[in-house]
């Protein structure tokens, strides 16, 4: 983070200068000289695009559900950085920092991983609610956050799910619901790049996004013998 | 004279290729589908049919009116305005945006080029509903916006990368593409990159911008999206990915904006513009 900011820094404060004298020599050109821009022609385009998402290009300071504001949304973490310079193909040293940070990242629930109601999970593997702010805010008072798992995952037979990710039909009947499987899930769930680095999974259960007991209704429909995806 | 002649030369090319002599959306559509019998472009047999009564195609004709009706303070119309082919051409103008522009010394899209004619040319105040009002088909802009762009329906999309700012911007944009972040680690490529490609969110099979015969339809806007029963702009589309991403609000004729338009244009060089589109 540090050594990203401060490189940034320099690169910044490089093209604001050559700006400077560009600004200096240009004379008539108002709109050239006006908006004393860096010039983006001397910058990388990773500097650059984080130039512009960072200094005008985004709501910065808008509030979001979690509490914080765009801003922190926008700015990257070590696995969203390392993700994005390898595009999800980590190098053998990246892979060993993801797993261990994603493994480090868990939090189990006080008790033991638990199965909640299915018919809930069902619902919330359904739901796409939740955490979109912008023109829109989700209003997490007026309906209960989703778990977006269709969009990617086929799980029951009675509705269409994506294939982004594989199909999880009759996941409970074939893994069986023991306290092996529940681990796994609830991990993965959890924070999936502690099996699959760089895998385009949302880490649920690390960002928030999923509250405990969400994550077991969800796991219930999953694993339970009675949730339909195992009938 | 000549500011007379210069006036009237667009005006006559535009009414010889208006009503979509040569193909309409459609066709454009439908050649593409024969080409490819790509599972992305056929999805939604409804939408190939509907595609030649699409109401955008109105939206685009009530834009032409407006276009070379004497508006605004200064009262003059938007036919002395360059979209980058020189004052008043209209005609390819839109499949060469995002591109660079001299008298703002910006790259600029189709939006943010017709606000600049309005505010400059016309002497619209920035504020005033007629440009202050962007999204929707009742407004001004996306009647504008429809017009001109019908009249690239059909041709390759071909954005400039002879100035430098253009080429900083779209290899900005491509970075900004694939740049994880938010509460789901999205970027743009975790549903449009080279892995994505006719896999599917829920039952809607997706583009890649990889797959350029593909990607045309995806970067096709203005298009009249059912869902919602209006005409839509590229950057209606840019601030609805990034909410979905769960980011935030990108914004309006950023300069963020243009390097994510930048991108995605070029990655559909080559292939026929479909103008206006529809979409579900």
């Amino acid at each position: 983070m540090l050594m990203k900011k401060s490189r940034f820094a320099a690169g910044l404060a490089a093209v604001a200068a050559i700006a400077l004298l560009a600004g200096c020599a240009g004379g008539t050109d108002t709109a050239a000289s006006a908006d004393a821009k860096p010039d983006y022609t001397k910058m990388t385009s990773k500097e650059l695009a984080d130039h512009l998402i960072f200094n005008g290009g985004f709501n910065l300071a808008h509030e979001t559900q979690e509490g914080t504001t765009v801003a922190a949304r926008m700015t990257q973490d070590n696995i969203q950085k390392m993700c994005t310079e390898s595009r999800n193909k980590p190098t053998p040293e990246q892979v060993g920092k993801i797993v261990a940070e994603a493994r480090a990242s868990i939090k189990y629930p006080e008790g033991g991983i638990k199965l909640g109601d299915w018919k809930k999970g069902r619902d919330l593997a359904w739901s796409g609610f939740g955490y979109r702010a912008g023109h829109n805010n989700d209003n997490h008072a007026s309906r209960e956050v989703g778990a977006n798992c269709y969009n990617c995952h086929q799980i029951g037979t009675d509705r269409t799910g994506g294939n982004f990710g594989p199909s999880l039909t009759g996941y409970g009947k074939t893994r069986g619901n023991t306290e092996g499987t529940r681990k796994f899930v609830y991990e993965v769930i959890y924070n999936a790049h502690s099996y699959f680095p760089c895998t385009i999974m949302p880490r649920m259960g690390y960002s928030g996004m999923l509250k405990e007991e969400s994550i077991s209704h969800v796991m219930a429909y999953l694993l339970d013998p009675e949730s339909p995806v195992n009938k | 004279m000549i500011r007379k002649l210069l006036v009237a030369m667009p005006l006559a090319a535009v009414m010889v290729t208006s009503a979509y002599a040569e193909q309409t959306p459609g066709d454009v559509l439908r050649g593409l589908i024969d080409r490819t019998q790509s599972p992305y472009l056929t999805q939604s047999p409804q939408n190939v049919q509907m595609i030649d009564d699409s109401p955008a195609i109105w939206t685009g004709y009530e834009g032409g009116d407006l276009f070379k009706a004497p508006r605004g303070p200064n009262n003059v119309s938007m036919e002395s305005c360059d979209f980058g082919k020189g004052p008043g051409v209209v005609k390819g103008a839109a499949v060469e945006l995002p591109r660079y522009f001299a008298d703002t010394n910006k790259v600029m899209d189709l939006e943010g080029r017709i606000v600049h004619c309005m505010t400059t040319v016309q002497g619209f105040a920035k504020d005033d509903p007629a440009v202050r009002t962007r999204h929707g088909s009742n407004s001004d802009m996306m009647k504008i916006m429809t017009y001109i762009a019908m009249e690239s329906n059909g041709m390759p999309w071909n954005p400039p990368l002879s100035h430098p700012l253009e080429v900083a911007m779209r290899d900005a944009g491509e970075e900004m593409f694939f740049r994880r972040q938010g509460l789901m680690d999205f970027s743009c490529a975790t549903c449009h990159g080279p892995d994505a490609s006719h896999k599917r969110i829920r039952a809607s099979v997706m583009s890649s911008s990889s797959v350029p015969s593909d990607w045309t339809k995806s970067i096709s806007w203005p298009a009249f999206r059912v869902g919602q029963q209006h005409a839509r702009s590229p950057q209606n589309r840019v601030r609805g990915c990034y909410w979905q991403m769960r980011t935030g609000q990108i914004r309006q004729d950023s300069d963020a904006m243009m390097a994510i338009l930048s991108y995605w244009t070029d990655a559909a060089r080559g292939q026929p513009a479909i103008l206006p589109d529809m979409k579900r």
